[in-house]
């Protein structure tokens, strides 16, 4: 029971902490790559025109 | 399944557009951001008859499609780009019934984008007050489209307005205004260039200055056969395109829509004179300021202490129910300490923000704005720069972002840099927490010290922004003239519902936009806490044991022993006031070791690290931790305390008196005295203390200069008042 308990709490203190990072250190582009602006306002086949 | 609808509300500020929307979608909504920008995004579902769906999308308030502002220029995006996912099926104009003649200029230009467009009259229930009448039938005919005639106090009108974008296939999508006669030549070129585009997308593109990719100008210029005009050509065109517009609309109304100018207008002027008047208007406003913060404390006490009461409880059956071990202390010290510490402040942060949203509902607000104006303009600012300020008593983040409607660079860098200093929601637990430990009982002309207290430091945020505002505009060398316009909106009585929404949705963001970092921070800094490396912290037991059979107990525990015989009275027999006494100091010494482990746990090495640099304002190193962690939000300072005080804590205790009952070891009074409360009050009056506001400043400004001078001013600037009040006080 003691050791469930001990995993328990390193996995929820480890889901924390790589929620602070990441919320906090991490630049945006790490998860969300590069931005693709391809139908962006004022491309070619952005519809705008 | 068949396909969502989209559907696009737009309006002009102030025609009721946010109470259609409700209407329309209920609690089926959401509130988010517009990809890559920072302005709120709201949508929400919307059940039509015959089962279908529409997806209805809140936009930004606007008065034209010719924008000034960078938030103004999303629904214009919207509008233009086809493949945008939310580009609408159909659009709704909403209007209000005393000013169609200024709503009818943004609902022909949507109408002359081809897009199907319904036109919503809101607050049909003035019309008779008013003396207004209106040939709808001979309205529609005129302007090619559908109208509902819609009352979202009476709740009227808007099956409806169902109904009609149901069937959005069947409404016309004819333009209302042929604008190329303003300058016959130029549009024929502007045709003859791009054939297979609408002229007037192409005449929008062209015009629009803000929130477009350069490409598409260079494009423009660049094509042999086409050449654009200059910026002041294109503005009179733009304003030959408005009076052309304007003409349309008259000849329409003039058939259409009759008004009794004697109806009632007196009451308005009436109440706008004293409402706006050079001494009563301040006074009022001085009045109703002070209401809110004396109701912000009498009101919300006896839910706080049930919510207090309810998290003590919970800690105590969560011990006592789950199986010993870390995991459960886990759960009773970090997770329900830390949520603890934010829910307690739901029913005050409620409070003002249904104050906020009766003023913005009422039609106070837009005096609120005119008042100010004479104030902010020798400082730099506008009366614009109000709502920013004012909105910044709710968060800073949207109120940075609702400086895009300053159309003065200068004006809105200024009030950018200096609206982190209005108190904000997240400032609150913490001005009430060490409010309610410093601040004694006691009352001045039946005002509470405390509301006292409270206004005190949001008139010095104020004030703090102002002195600063003074600085910059001094400083920044940047020339630019600014004029200012605001609506006055009718008075009107707010409607229960948008009230509630208003609250509902406030209260949410800030529990769960805040609540999840505090969780995780509380969860790591139990873990911290804890945990430790050195023999002091593996062998605290025979370490402290030793100590107290030396020394004696602590400072701490002599005040607690005091405490309890207090509490115990003198009334006990021999016997029983020996277990009693026994009973006491065993708790004494579990809470010794449980202090001393803390202090060489990893967090207490990380608080001993910045002591130096906090000791001289009156913290110890625990505080210390609490102003470092909150530096990812201000609320998370009393969430941190909680877990602090809560580890190794086996007693039943609300946060504020384990708060209250802590000793500083130096000077053996308690920690949290009048000196040290007001360095910290002061400190969090005036200190940056938040990394997302730092990020959109960082975005609003597109440049890491100014959020860095503004953290590094912020910080300084608080560090010394707060050293200055605690070395004056102590």
């Amino acid at each position: 029971m003691d050791i469930i308990q001990h995993i328990l709490v390193y996995i929820t203190v480890a889901i924390s902490a790589f929620y602070l990072i990441n919320k906090f250190l991490l630049p945006k582009s790490v998860w969300a790559g590069k931005k693709n602006n391809s139908k962006a306002c004022g491309q070619d086949d952005c519809g705008c025109h | 399944m068949s396909k969502q609808i989209n559907v696009a509300l737009i309006g002009n500020p102030n025609t009721g557009k946010t109470s259609v929307f409700n209407q329309l979608t209920g609690l089926n909504q959401k509130v988010g951001n517009y990809p890559g920008i920072t302005v709120e995004k709201k949508e929400g579902i919307c059940k039509l008859p015959r089962g279908v769906k529409a997806h209805i999308l809140d936009l930004p308030g606007t008065y034209s499609l010719n924008t000034t502002s960078l938030d103004e220029s999303v629904a214009v995006e919207l509008l233009l780009n086809k493949n945008d996912k939310d580009h609408p099926d159909v659009a709704i104009v909403v209007s209000d019934v005393e000013n169609l003649k200024r709503n009818l200029l943004l609902f022909t230009q949507i109408k002359d984008l081809k897009i199907p467009t319904i036109l919503v009259i809101n607050m049909a229930d003035r019309m008779v007050r008013k003396g207004i009448s209106i040939d709808i039938e001979l309205l529609e005919q005129k302007l090619n489209s559908k109208i509902a005639l819609v009352s979202t106090r009476k709740e009227t009108g808007i099956d409806r307005l169902r109904n009609l974008i149901a069937d959005y296939k069947n409404l016309p999508k004819s333009q209302n205004v042929d604008i190329s006669v303003i300058a016959p030549d130029y549009f024929e070129r502007l045709k003859e260039a791009f054939p297979k585009e609408d002229v007037y997308k192409l005449w929008l593109v062209i015009t629009q200055d803000v929130n477009f990719m350069p490409l598409e100008k260079t494009l423009i210029k660049d094509t042999s056969s086409f050449t654009t005009k200059s910026k002041s050509e294109l503005k009179r065109l733009q304003q030959k395109e408005t009076i052309l517009r304007y003409q349309f609309i008259n000849g329409i109304l003039k058939e259409t829509y009759k008004i009794d100018a004697n109806a009632a207008k007196g009451f308005r002027a009436t109440l706008d004179k004293v409402l706006t008047h050079k001494v009563f208007g301040y006074l009022i406003f001085f009045l109703i300021l002070l209401t809110i913060f004396q109701a912000i404390y009498g009101w919300s006490e006896y839910p706080m202490d049930l919510i207090d009461g309810f998290f003590a409880s919970a800690t105590e059956w969560v011990k006592d129910t789950l199986p010993p071990g870390v995991f459960t202390n886990l759960i009773a010290e970090g997770i329900l300490a830390g949520i603890g510490g934010i829910v307690i402040f739901i029913p005050q942060i409620a409070f003002l923000f249904l104050f906020i949203a009766l003023l913005e509902e009422t039609g106070y607000m837009s005096r609120v704005v005119f008042l100010m104006d004479r104030i902010m303009r020798p400082f730099g600012l506008s009366g614009k720069s109000v709502v920013p300020l004012i909105s910044g008593t709710a968060c800073a983040i949207p109120a940075v972002m609702a400086t895009r409607t300053i159309e003065n660079w200068k004006e809105r860098l200024i009030t950018i840099l200096v609206t982190p200093f209005t108190t904000c929601s997240a400032r609150l637990p913490v001005y009430l927490i060490i409010i309610a430990l410093v601040i004694p009982e006691g009352s001045f002309l039946g005002l509470s010290y405390k509301a006292l207290t409270l206004m005190s430091l949001y008139l010095m945020g104020f004030g703090a922004a102002i002195l600063s505002a003074v600085i910059l505009n001094k400083i920044l060398k940047i020339k630019s003239r600014s004029f200012f316009v605001v609506e006055m909106p009718n008075y009107k009585l707010p409607l229960i519902k948008n009230v509630a929404y208003t609250v509902l949705e406030k209260t949410k963001s800030f529990v769960f936009g805040a609540g999840k970092i505090i969780l995780a921070i509380s969860i790591v800094l139990w873990f911290l806490g804890s945990n430790g490396f050195s023999d002091e912290f593996k062998n605290a037991e025979t370490i402290v044991a030793q100590r107290i059979k030396e020394k004696g107990f602590s400072a701490n525990s002599e005040v607690y022993f005091e405490n309890q015989q207090e509490t115990l009275g003198n009334n006990l027999n021999k016997e029983a006031a020996v277990t009693q006494l026994k009973d006491l100091e065993e708790r004494a010494l579990s809470q010794e070791i449980a202090s001393y482990k803390l202090e060489h746990s990893y967090m207490g090495y990380m608080g001993k690290a910045i002591e130096p640099i906090v000791r001289p304002l009156g913290y110890d190193w625990k505080i210390g931790i609490a102003v470092l962690t909150s530096f990812a939000a201000r609320e998370v300072f009393v969430g941190t305390l909680a877990t602090i005080y809560s580890v190794g804590n086996d007693e039943e205790e609300t946060i504020k008196n384990r708060m209250a009952a802590e000793i500083n070891p130096r000077t053996k009074r308690p920690l949290f005295n009048l000196a040290s409360g007001i360095s910290l009050l002061l400190f969090y009056a005036f200190a940056m203390q938040c990394m997302s506001t730092l990020a959109v400043v960082k975005r609003e400004t597109n440049s890491w200069k100014w959020p860095a001078g503004q953290l590094v001013f912020m910080s300084l600037f608080a560090y010394i008042v707060a050293l200055i009040a605690y070395q004056i006080l102590k």
